[in-house]
């Protein structure tokens, strides 16, 4: 694959730099910290690549797979984080019968970081859930779910932090509305929570509490839609704050990550693989050390070759 | 004079924290770099992960490679109607037919529950399980003459909603000229119709549903009422093959 620097495209993601007075030099290049963003989403149970068949994406994807290539990178980049925006379960009989225990193994086996919660990931019930989530090494992060009335009261976080080479990285995750998607006999107590709010909330939190650089959105809400519904798109333009949403849901195959432009000026980057672990996300961030000035504006996504910087 | 220096860059740094949510001690710097990765054929699988699936896929293999039937040709789906529509809307009425003691009117499905096409050629246990991933029950519902009418409307509006021995004209968005069982509708009776309890329970935005007079569970899942009805067509010596009826007319 091609690697490319994708925010080329975006002419507007300039614009606002300039305000930063952003001093790129060689010795600032030099004290850089590279962070590789891996993420999947709607993996839906595809366990091995789907078969040769000649139907639409036939032997693509597979876990052992994206396993090599996971490792692959690992010893390739220093800082990498794994992700996954929900939607892990059904969709092969690897789940019908082993309810959703070889998916948390493989993930936890890949060394996922995080993943939220998808619709699907309810299709056993809360039950289902409590009962496989001891094989998940990994923590899901849900901020506008409340499950205090359910049995998986406390099982998840809102949100978790990591931290690489001093780089502070927040991570929250944002489901869907249940109602209407899933059985109410599935979903229980559980209590929706306006994704918008809550998500002001977790950039708040992280930013001025957690002390993070960067602001990550699991979102299991969906891309894009014509409606009032509200989606990833939706949820860049009316909060501040968040420096890359990780979609999932809507099955979109995004070729590069889209850039929205919050009318703070901060920048949004929204990616999204597709469904059942056809592609692996990637993105590569870089950032310097050089302590700065404080300013409002976020410089999250900034490309090596734009113009802005170099005149 | 040195450790003055260090105070004040400390004293710098300190104040540089505290002046807001945005204080950066790295900047994000200037490059980043996207490049989604195909997981296809070109990566070779890593043995471990393989060696932890061996077991599992050696059980589902063994159970999902029974050959059940034979499909003539591939069956799809489309907005409206379609072969894969068509097939599983009448096999759910006719099976449910068989089980339940009241007459039953309808059959209906939506497009988002019926995952992946049918190919042509031997249909397997596992084609099945892709087709109809979900542990869903089927339930007789008894809707009144104006939920029905609703119901049409939205599958008129939508096309997502296959809908079993009845026809309809779309017109501006909203179904016209709605024929059950060949007789128009009659809003003032009641019609009973099998779905799936996640549609039942107002999955897909089916909303109209939660006005049912009645709920009944038929006691079987849709899944294994796919599979009776395949193995029961190829026992008969019959193939795979779905109505082609015109059932929903006025579709630009």
């Amino acid at each position: 694959m091609r690697r490319r620097d994708f925010l080329r495209y975006s002419a507007v993601g300039a614009a606002g730099l300039t305000l930063v007075g952003f001093p790129f030099s060689s010795e600032a290049a030099s004290k850089s910290i590279k962070l590789t963003i891996l993420h999947t989403n709607d993996q839906h149970s595809r366990i091995d690549p789907f078969p040769n068949d000649g139907r639409k994406y036939a032997g693509m994807g597979g876990m052992a797979r994206r396993a090599s290539l996971i490792e692959k990178i690992r010893r390739q980049e220093e800082n990498v984080l794994l992700f996954d925006a929900g939607d892990i379960w059904q969709g092969t009989p690897y789940f019908n019968f082993f309810n959703g225990e070889l998916e948390y193994k493989l993930m936890s086996d890949m060394k996922y970081d995080a993943a939220t919660l998808g619709n699907h990931d309810f299709d056993l019930g809360l039950e289902g859930l409590e009962k496989q989530l001891p094989v998940a090494g990994f923590d899901f992060v849900s901020a506008n779910y409340d499950f205090s009335k359910t049995i998986l009261k406390d099982k998840f976080k809102p949100y978790k932090v990591f931290e690489k080479e001093g780089l502070r990285i927040g991570v929250f995750g944002l489901g869907i509305q249940l109602e209407g998607l899933v059985g109410k006999k599935q979903f229980g107590e559980t209590i929706y929570l306006d994704p918008v709010a809550k998500a002001r909330e977790m950039v708040a939190e992280l930013r001025e509490n957690q002390k993070c650089h960067m602001v990550i959105c699991l979102s299991h809400l969906g891309y894009s839609y014509q409606t009032d519904k509200i989606d990833d798109r939706k949820l860049a333009q009316q909060v501040s704050g968040i420096d890359l949403i990780i979609g999932g849901h809507t099955h979109t195959f995004m070729d590069e990550p889209e850039v929205l432009r919050h009318e703070s000026g901060h920048e949004t980057l929204i990616n999204q693989v597709g469904y059942a672990g056809i592609n692996l996300g990637r993105l590569d961030f870089e950032f310097n050390k050089k302590t700065k000035e404080k300013t409002s504006i976020k410089t999250a996504a900034l490309p090596v070759d734009n113009p802005v910087l170099t005149s | 004079m040195k450790h003055s220096f260090y105070t004040y860059i400390t004293a710098i740094l300190l104040a540089a924290s505290a002046a807001g949510c945005q204080q950066k001690v790295w900047q994000p710097a200037a490059s980043q770099e996207q490049d989604n990765v195909p997981v296809d054929s070109t990566l070779i699988a890593d043995p471990e992960t393989e060696a932890l699936i061996a077991p599992y896929r050696t059980q589902v293999t063994s159970k999902m490679s029974e050959v059940i039937g034979t499909a003539t040709t591939e069956l799809t789906k489309a907005p409206h109607q379609s072969p894969l529509g068509n097939f599983v809307a009448d096999l759910l009425l006719e099976q449910t037919r068989k089980i339940m003691d009241q007459p039953v009117d309808m059959g209906q499905v939506t497009n988002g529950g019926l995952r992946v096409p049918l190919p042509a050629g031997p249909i397997t246990v596992g084609h099945i399980f892709e087709l109809m991933p979900f542990e869903n029950e089927t339930v007789v519902l008894t809707l009144d003459g104006p939920t029905t009418k609703e119901l049409f409307d939205f599958a008129a509006k939508t096309g997502i909603s296959p809908i079993a021995n009845a026809t309809y004209t779309v017109k501006d968005g909203e179904a016209t000229d709605i024929k059950i069982g060949g007789q128009p509708l009659d809003l003032n009776r009641t019609y009973t119709i099998v779905t799936s309890d996640y549609l039942a329970s107002g999955g897909d935005n089916m909303a109209m549903f939660k006005k049912a007079l009645k709920t009944e569970k038929v006691g079987m899942m849709m899944r294994d009422m796919i599979l009776k009805h395949i193995k029961e067509l190829t026992a008969a010596g019959k193939p795979i093959t779905a109505s082609t009826s015109e059932r929903v007319s006025g579709v630009k």
